[in-house]
Formats: structure tokens, C-alpha cells, sequence
């Protein structure tokens, strides 16, 4: 068995350095490829952070009629009370509306200090707990609420909300859809070089079935041939895109933060660095798999 | 031993490459296999070690039913053969050692079995001296017998030569002859195809002769 891995490593080797060349293109092509995936996925992972943190800041305001009675605001403040997910209560009244409201524009414009009526509702301000299905939690209240005598309208930037969250899922959709693009694409190139490598040596290969060589002799180092371009394909890929991550943190990092507080340049996540790896290890086995294959069939008895 | 039962094998030509072909050779036999160029003995030798199929027939080698096998334990019967091609089929990129511990490695064997069954084998064809040459370095005559101890160092019972001389001129295919008969004396069977009547007149050895995939003579 050591015997048997080594000499595939062995033979492995020999093969790369055989056709130095179709290797080198391929790994450039695996490289290229997953370069833009990786960027995809960097400008997904961000986007996510943003979604995230403006999800934190989102709060249900419950704005009220004007002639509610204590009896509807008492009934309003249990159901807030009695929901879990509800972190603080806070309530503002018509007059302290108007109060804040006043102090904050009254510098600005005349017309808002000259009014001699007070425009503004009462309002419950709800911050919940974090949780990540937040902005679920917050729908689900909202639900509950619009059908309350009392409750004149409610707001959570819901609408932004919902693009935002259609755009990250229609992101995620190009981003499958590019994958699956390039990966079927990524087979066809590493199975052609392989097909490459087999065709250079083709006597070589027959001679070794006519010596009584295995399949699975001659199998793996093939497969481990493009086990390695995938390897390194995506080693070099994630370095670029680390190298995209920190030009741009070290860039673009105080531009950020100034616009969205708290927000950092993120690098891929572990499971997306994984899947990456893993996806190039896949790809460059069944580009292999699919050339030694049909390799072996010219070969069988007609 | 080696039965064939009424090999039929057509390319899809107007002739069929084997028509009814049917022999019984023992352990241990040296055979002539003779027969015009297409007469059918490439063909037939295919067919021996599971390189092509038969479109009718049984052939059977060392036990083992060769129709029966299929494709990925082809290397069961092919172990058990040594195969010499007329034209050498040695890679030209490694050594006559390396040639010939090709073999050896396809086995799984571990570096010190190679090293010592290899250096048996280029013995035996008389070939230590060049060791370290490339086969393009090599006249005819070397690089046949550096297939010949290709064949040899896996220990096969059945040796198969296509055409093992005709490329070589008629003093080197006498002395290649003879290494095949040392390896019948030895214990091997060896069936040696050729179509030079020289060397059927020198020797005594029983003749096979396909005649247009006919086996006129068993």
C-alpha cells in the first residue's frame, strides 16, 4: 500500500513536470476562475454585515389615534409586554412629540414653531432583542398590531428592508448561478488537460494495461493530478482575494466607518473559505475523473 | 494451458479476421504461430491477452475463462503474460533499467524486489552493461531483448511474441530465438508468431498456421 501511494505521488509528479505547461494554464484558469468568485463572495459577505448592522438599529414605532382610550394604550402595552422578543418600551406622547420636534427644527424653519395645533401622535418606540430572525420578530408584532383599534399606522422601514433583503437574495442567486457557470466551465478545462496529459503518454498508458497495470493504478495519479490544480488554483485564488481585502481595508476602512458606524471590512467566512476549497478540490477531481474514464473506455475490448 | 473453441473475430471487412479458430497448446510447449501478413495472428494474439473481444467462441488461458473477465480485472490475465511486440514498445524516455522495472512497479512491487528482479532480467537477456542507456542508444537486436527481459520479470508461465524478429536481420533473430528457448526450457510456454521460413526450418517446433483467419494447421 505505501508502496502503491508512493509511487502514484511519484508518478504524480512526473506527470506535472511532463507537461509543465497545460498545468500551469490550468491552475491560471482555476485561479482566474475562483479569483472572481472569491470576489463575489467578499462583496456578499459585506453587504451582509451591512444588512446586519442596520438590522440592529430598526425599531417598531407605534404611532396612535388621537382619542385612544387608557383603557385600548393599556391593552397595546400588555400585548408589547407579553411578547418575548421585545426588548424596551418606551413611550412618547403627543405633547413630548411635539416638544422634540420643535427643539429639533425650530432652528431650521420658521413655519414649524409658527403652527398653533400639534400635528404630531402619541407613539410607542419598541426595541427588541438581538436575535438574528429580528427583523421577523419585528414583521410578526407589526402584524399583530395593524388590526388594533387605536393603532394609526406603524413603522420599521420595512419597504428599504424588503429591497435590501430582495437584493441580497437576488446576489445570492448570481453568485450560485456565476458558480455554477464557472465550475461546469472549470471541469471542461481541467477534464481537457488531463485528456492532454493522458493523449502525450498514451503508449505509456497502454503499455501499463498491457503489463497488467489496475485502473486504479493508472487512475490515481490522473485524479491526484487534478486534485493538486485545484489545490493550488484555489490557494493562489484566496490570496488574491485576501490581497483585494487588505488593499481595501487599509484604503477604504476610515471612508467606511465614517458612513456606517461600526462597520468593518470583512474577509471571507470560514465556511465560505471552506466551501471554496473544497468545490476547486471536487471540481478538479471530476475534471480528472471524466477524461480517466474515457480513457479507459477507448480501451475496452470491442 | 491455453483451449480455443471456435475463436470468430470480424472487423466489420469482407473477411472475417478469425473464422472458426480452435487449438489446445499445454504447459510448457514452444509453438510456431505462422501465416501470411493478415492471415490473423496479431489478431489471435489480441485476443490471448484481452486486448480485443471475440464476436463468437471461448478461449481459454491458464483457467481463466478470457470473454468472461470484464474490463477493470483484465490485469488477472495479463499478469500471468509476458507480451513482445515487434516493434519493442520500450519508452523512449527512460532508462533499459527503468524500461524494465516498469513492469515491476505496475505490481506494486517494493524498490528492493524491483532492484534485484531486474538486474535477474537484463542477466538473462544479456543487457547488464547497458543498464543506463536510453533505447534509442540501442540497435534492434538490444531493444528486442530488453522487451524480452520486459516480458520476463514479472515470472509470467505464458510468453506471447508478435513478430519478436522481423525487424532484425537474420544472425539477431537467431540469437533472439534462442533466449526464447531458453525461457521454454526454463518451464515457460512461448508461442512466437513470425512468417520468416528460416527460422521455422531451423527449429522443430510445433506449427500452428493461420491461412485468411483459418487455422489450417494445429
Amino acid at each position: 500500500m505505501i508502496s502503491f501511494v508512493l509511487n502514484a505521488l511519484r508518478t504524480t509528479v512526473h506527470n506535472i513536470k511532463a507537461n509543465k505547461q497545460v498545468f500551469l494554464m490550468s491552475v491560471a484558469t482555476i485561479t482566474i476562475a475562483f479569483t472572481i468568485q472569491g470576489f463575489f463572495f467578499l462583496v456578499f459577505v459585506n453587504l451582509n454585515t451591512l444588512l446586519s448592522t442596520w438590522d440592529k438599529q430598526v425599531q417598531l414605532i407605534v404611532y396612535l389615534d388621537d382619542g385612544i382610550s387608557k383603557g385600548k394604550k393599556n391593552a397595546l402595552e400588555e400585548i408589547f409586554k407579553s411578547n418575548e422578543k421585545v426588548d424596551s418600551i418606551s413611550y412618547d406622547s403627543r405633547d413630548e412629540a411635539w416638544t422634540e420636534f420643535k427643539n429639533t427644527f425650530s432652528g431650521k424653519s420658521g413655519f414649524v414653531t409658527d403652527l398653533d395645533f400639534n400635528p404630531l401622535p402619541a407613539s410607542y418606540n419598541l426595541k427588541f432583542k438581538d436575535d438574528p430572525e429580528r427583523i421577523v420578530n419585528i414583521r410578526q408584532l407589526a402584524d399583530l398590531l395593524k388590526g388594533q383599534k387605536g393603532v394609526e399606522s406603524l413603522e420599521y422601514g420595512e419597504k428599504w428592508i424588503s429591497r435590501f433583503e430582495n437584493f441580497m437574495i437576488f446576489l445570492r442567486v448570481v453568485i450560485l448561478a456565476v458558480g455554477g457557470i464557472l465550475s461546469v466551465g472549470l471541469i471542461l478545462i481541467i477534464s481537457n488537460t488531463i485528456k492532454l496529459s493522458i493523449y502525450s503518454r498514451r503508449d505509456e498508458f497502454d503499455l501499463m494495461l498491457l503489463l497488467g497495470a489496475t485502473h486504479r493504478f493508472i487512475k490515481t495519479p490522473l485524479l491526484l493530478e487534478g486534485l493538486v490544480q485545484g489545490v493550488i488554483g484555489v490557494g493562489l485564488a484566496l490570496g488574491l482575494v485576501k490581497l483585494t481585502h487588505i488593499y481595501m481595508k487599509f484604503n477604504f476602512q476610515g471612508s467606511l466607518e465614517s458612513i456606517f458606524r461600526g462597520v468593518d471590512f470583512q474577509f471571507l467566512t470560514q465556511p465560505l473559505l471552506w466551501t471554496m476549497v473544497l468545490a476547486s478540490i471536487f471540481i478538479g477531481w471530476v475534471g480528472s475523473f471524466l477524461s480517466i474514464t474515457q480513457y479507459l473506455h477507448s480501451t475496452d475490448r470491442e | 494451458m491455453i483451449q480455443a473453441f471456435n475463436l470468430h473475430k470480424s472487423y466489420g471487412g469482407v473477411a472475417p479476421a478469425l473464422m472458426d479458430v480452435s487449438f489446445t497448446i499445454q504447459d510448457g510447449e514452444f509453438v510456431f504461430l505462422t501465416g501470411q501478413s493478415g492471415a490473423g495472428k496479431t489478431t489471435l494474439f489480441k485476443i490471448l491477452f484481452g486486448w480485443e473481444s471475440v464476436d463468437r467462441g471461448q478461449v481459454i488461458v491458464d483457467r481463466i475463462n478470457v470473454g468472461k473477465l470484464n474490463e477493470s480485472n483484465l490485469y488477472t490475465l495479463r499478469r500471468k503474460i509476458g507480451v513482445v511486440f515487434q516493434d519493442y514498445k520500450l519508452l523512449p524516455k527512460k532508462t533499459v533499467f527503468e524500461n524494465v522495472a516498469f513492469a515491476q512497479q505496475i505490481l506494486g512491487a517494493d524498490r528492493k524486489t524491483i532492484r534485484f528482479k531486474t538486474w535477474d532480467a537484463l542477466k538473462n537477456v544479456g543487457l547488464t552493461t547497458k543498464k543506463d542507456s536510453y533505447p534509442p542508444q540501442l540497435s534492434g537486436g538490444e531493444q528486442q531483448r530488453v522487451a524480452i527481459a520486459r516480458a520476463l520479470v514479472n515470472d509470467p508461465q505464458l510468453i506471447l511474441a508478435d513478430e519478436p524478429t522481423g525487424n532484425l536481420d537474420p544472425e539477431v533473430s537467431l540469437e533472439i530465438l534462442e533466449l526464447f528457448e531458453k525461457m521454454n526450457q526454463q518451464g515457460k510456454t512461448v508461442i512466437m508468431a513470425t512468417h520468416s521460413l528460416e527460422m521455422l526450418r531451423a527449429r522443430d517446433h510445433r506449427l500452428l498456421i493461420l491461412n485468411r483467419g483459418r487455422m489450417v494447421q494445429s
